[in-house]
């Protein structure tokens, strides 16, 4: 059974590609409302979980249900009220931006002229130009308005800047966060630009080879990962034995941790080894969810 | 949806209009040229396998444009059924197929009907129909190929093999081309779902799919019998390309001249007189009795197996049959202006079935023809200008071919051999009277070589069917030599049965794979076909071994079945289905089944790793 309050809800959903599972029974409720940022490295399983959550792909077990249907079994009213951007922005290149649009004014019962017009101000868009003669930036601004102009109750961003230029994604952004009709949906955008989730997200949800890792506010999950800088002579301790290392680096003489959950007990961790003075210092978003993913990150083993 | 059309048209006009324009150039200058009405099969099937490339490379082109998965999502998330994103881009496709390859058809029939005075008919209005069917049946075998999962992309291909096969002509024709239509229409449907590699679940859709799979496997075990006999003819030691024929086999009958097979067939005669007919044989001229017509003529079929015209070299005109009109239509060779219409007779009636030019005779005057219609012969005396019927069959057996028989005339027909007196034959005003009936101890479409011997008070007439030998379809090879005295007395003096040179499991590999896709393929040859006595068989038992061997295959099918949906994820009503279509149709549905439906994925089979692509 699927509860009202979440969007999305994942029970043990596994998806299996021959030997390799990209999503490991991953248990998932996204709740109603707010900008959910899903994050992980490539192959953590984002797109197919958007896949299997859009009814492209069967899982290859447990559940998932969007908007509180079986995701496999989604009507084409259930399509009507979930918006989709990805990043490629596939849009028919040869029909003009103006025949587009009133195909979409058609399609959707709760179009909304007032949300398409103010997120299409944000681009230099003619009515008469085709979709295939719009910047990469452009086409994305359209997409965007198009699906924020359907009325979304759930819109689904899909590494929505992938490829665009500084000015592009500032205005991509812009248009998103000051889109009204974008508070009125709980949007869930995927991105692997930190700066992007740190100005829009409410929640951070961290996908890990198909396994959900964290699900809190960006800034919970920064204030969980700590920067310290120890004078360690001699050799540091082995990295195996420091307590929820993250990363480990020995510059100019100074060793250099990132550490996960770690409170004040680790400088006496740090003490211990011989460290002959520290200090704490909190990181940003970007470095935190890097060092979060580096962790486990494959590597080719130790010849 | 509409917009989806619309948009759709706009992708691909441009390429539409140049193929229209480069197809109408074509057929504009070919029509210049030739009269493009009254071509062999060869030229219209050349027209038709363009036609088809045109519609597969569309359907591949059109689809290939939306396979890409993020592409896919985006054309089908949205709050429009699949099957009706489908009818808006298969409907425009239909569309632009209709202007690229309809309309330049029907402007070249219109163009030669307002601007020569050939003859256009019925039938050829409807050939810009058949052609724009023939190319949207390939259109959405080819969006299906795209579309389906690899391991049964190909088997839409097979469902337009039925218009080759089959044996209706005219309307009916396209009747079958419709319903081909139909069919592939509702698989490019099915083939349109948000999970491409899905199989289909209602069970119509799954039968529909499942099918031409099974239709596919059946076709690709009989090209890889062809393959594997192309070896073996490249080996050397093919019967049919070896030195010698097998000796007693029907290779062998086929290769003899006529007094070889007489003395064949009479070596297997217990007759009193056999010994004094082969000494006669050995020493007389033995005559051969062929026939012009292979097949029956239909009314407004949409092709010809030949062109049905001659030429009056005298009156330099040109003679055009019309299916509307069941008459002659002749333009003049010099500046193509139209003669009027010609009949039988006097008063020009029309003729009762489609006649064909059947070349001449012997005794005719220079310049006069024969044409065939039905069960009739027409003489063309050229200098009257006029149709008289000659020889007539009865009960409408229709004619297959007149010639020459010594100093007599024979027609032969398909049921019976008539001899006529040939010394009436040049007279054209005198109906020809038979002389000898002699029936043709078989059926028409088995029947291979007739060669005769003039005796002082008959003939001895040797029968050969040995047309079918290699072919289920047909009668197990046979000779019979038959004595017919002028009296009309009739014998048969000897009945020789002819190895068919391949065992038997050769002859009856199109049925033992599956004896229910053979007879589906029999239902599609002759869906809406009507009988042809000319092409009618007798179509022999099928051995017991052969019983044997496909009853043994239909249950080890069913076995596979059993085997194979263990761990397939099939209700246990559907899994019962299965086992007992495996068991109906055979292998090919146990290999459908494989290669529609995969293992259920499990998460506990095989050591995973993770880090899959997202």
């Amino acid at each position: 059974m699927s509860d009202p309050d979440y969007v999305v809800q994942t029970v043990a959903l596994s998806k299996r590609y021959g030997r390799k599972l990209a999503l490991d029974r991953l248990d998932l409720q996204i709740p109603r409302g707010r900008i959910h940022a899903i994050v992980g490295a490539n192959g953590a399983g984002k797109s197919t979980l958007f896949r299997v959550l859009l009814g492209f792909l069967p899982p290859s077990a447990g559940t998932a249900h969007i908007l509180g249907r079986d995701s496999q079994r989604l009507t084409p009213a259930d399509r009507g009220r979930i918006g989709f951007v990805n990043e490629e922005h596939t849009l028919p290149g040869w029909v003009r931006v103006d025949a587009v649009v009133r195909m979409q004014r058609r399609l959707y019962p709760r179009w909304n002229e007032g949300a398409f017009a103010e997120v299409i101000g944000h681009y230099h868009v003619l009515p008469e130009q085709r979709v295939g003669q719009l910047s990469r930036g452009e086409r994305a601004g359209l997409n965007l308005a198009l699906a924020l102009a359907q009325s979304p109750e759930l819109l689904v961003l899909d590494e929505p800047t992938l490829g665009l230029d500084v000015v592009a994604k500032r205005a991509f952004l812009e248009s998103l966060m000051y889109s009204s009709a974008a508070e009125r949906c709980t949007v869930i955008y995927c991105s692997h630009q930190m700066e992007e989730i740190e100005r829009v997200a409410d929640n951070l949800i961290i996908l890990e080879r198909g396994q959900l890792k964290n699900m809190s506010t960006p800034e919970d999950f920064c204030a969980r990962v700590t920067h310290w800088v120890a004078d360690v002579p001699f050799k540091g301790p082995e990295p195996a034995a420091v307590p929820g290392l993250l990363q480990v680096q020995r510059l100019d003489g100074l060793y250099h941790y990132l550490v996960l959950d770690q409170d004040e007990t680790f400088a006496e961790f740090l003490r211990s080894c011989g460290a002959r003075s520290m200090q704490s210092m909190p990181v940003g978003l970007d470095r935190a969810v890097n060092g979060f993913l580096a962790k486990n990150h494959a590597a080719p083993a130790a010849a | 949806m509409w917009d989806l059309f619309k948009a759709e048209l706009l992708r691909l006009r441009v390429w539409a209009l140049a193929y229209a324009a480069v197809h109408l150039a074509i057929l504009g200058f070919l029509m210049r040229v030739v009269d493009l009405a009254q071509q062999p099969l060869l030229v219209y099937r050349v027209f038709g396998a363009v036609y088809a490339l045109t519609g597969v490379l569309l359907g591949l082109y059109q689809m290939a444009g939306y396979r890409r998965p993020t592409t896919w999502l985006n054309l089908l998330h949205r709050p429009l059924a699949p099957w009706r994103i489908a009818l808006a881009l298969h409907g425009a496709g239909a569309v632009l197929l209709a202007v690229g390859v309809g309309l330049p058809a029907l402007l070249v029939a219109v163009g030669q009907e307002t601007m020569t005075a050939r003859v256009v008919d019925l039938r050829h209005w409807l050939l810009p129909l058949a052609a724009w069917l023939i190319a949207l049946g390939l259109y959405l075998a080819g969006s299906f190929a795209m579309l389906a999962p690899r391991r049964v992309a190909l088997a839409a291909l097979v469902l337009p093999l039925a218009w080759i096969v089959g044996g209706a002509s005219g309307p009916w024709a396209l009747l079958v081309q419709a319903l081909t239509v139909a069919w592939l229409a509702a698989l490019a449907v099915i083939a349109f779902k948000p999970d491409l590699a899905a199989p289909p679940r209602h069970p119509l859709a799954v039968a529909a799919v499942a099918l031409p799979v099974q239709m596919a496997v059946y076709l690709a075990f009989l090209v890889l019998c062809f393959g594997v006999e192309m070896l073996w003819i490249m080996q050397g030691s093919h019967p049919l390309n070896s030195a010698t024929a097998p000796a007693g086999g029907a290779i062998e009958t086929d290769r003899m001249d006529g007094r070889q097979r007489l003395l064949a067939g009479l070596a297997a005669s217990d007759d009193p007189q056999a010994p004094l007919w082969r000494e006669q044989v050995a020493l007389a001229d033995v005559l051969g009795v062929g026939w012009q017509l292979g097949a029956g003529l239909r009314r407004q079929s949409l092709t010809n197996v030949a062109p049905m015209e001659f030429d009056d070299g005298e009156r330099r005109v040109r003679w055009v049959f019309s299916h509307d009109r069941m008459r002659l239509e002749g333009y003049r060779l010099t500046d193509s202006a139209g003669t009027g219409e010609l009949g039988i007779g006097n008063d020009t009636a029309a003729f009762p079935a489609p006649a064909l030019p059947a070349g001449t005779l012997g005794p005719l005057p220079a310049g006069d023809g024969l044409l065939i219609a039905g069960d009739t012969l027409y003489h063309y005396v050229t200098e009257t200008g006029r149709i008289l019927p000659r020889i007539h069959l009865a009960d409408g057996e229709p004619l297959a071919g007149v010639q020459p028989l010594g100093e007599a005339v024979a027609a032969l027909g398909a049921r019976a051999l008539t001899v006529y007196d040939g010394r009436d034959a040049a007279d054209a005003d005198v109906p020809l009277t038979p002389r000898l009936r002699i029936p043709v101890p078989g059926a028409f479409g088995d029947l291979s070589a007739i060669d005769v011997v003039e005796r002082v008070d008959g003939y001895l007439v040797s029968f050969a069917f040995t047309a079918q030998a290699h072919d289920m379809r047909g009668a197990l090879p046979y000779q019979v030599v038959l004595a017919v005295d002028d009296d009309g007395t009739l014998r048969t003096i000897a009945r020789r049965d002819i190895d068919a040179d391949f065992p038997a499991l050769y002859r009856y590999q199109a049925w033992w794979p599956s004896p229910f896709l053979h007879a589906l393929r029999e239902g599609a040859r002759g869906l809406f076909a009507r009988p042809d006595a000319l092409t009618a068989t007798q179509c022999a038992p099928v051995p017991r071994a052969i019983v044997w061997l496909a009853a043994v295959l239909a249950a080890l099918a069913a076995l596979g079945a059993l085997l194979l949906t263990r761990n397939r994820a099939f209700s246990p009503v559907a899994r019962a289905a299965w086992i007992i279509a495996c068991a109906v149709v055979g292998l090919p549905a146990v290999a459908s089944l494989w290669l529609l439906y995969r293992p259920q994925e499990r998460l506990d089979t095989v050591p995973l790793a993770h880090a899959a692509a997202a």
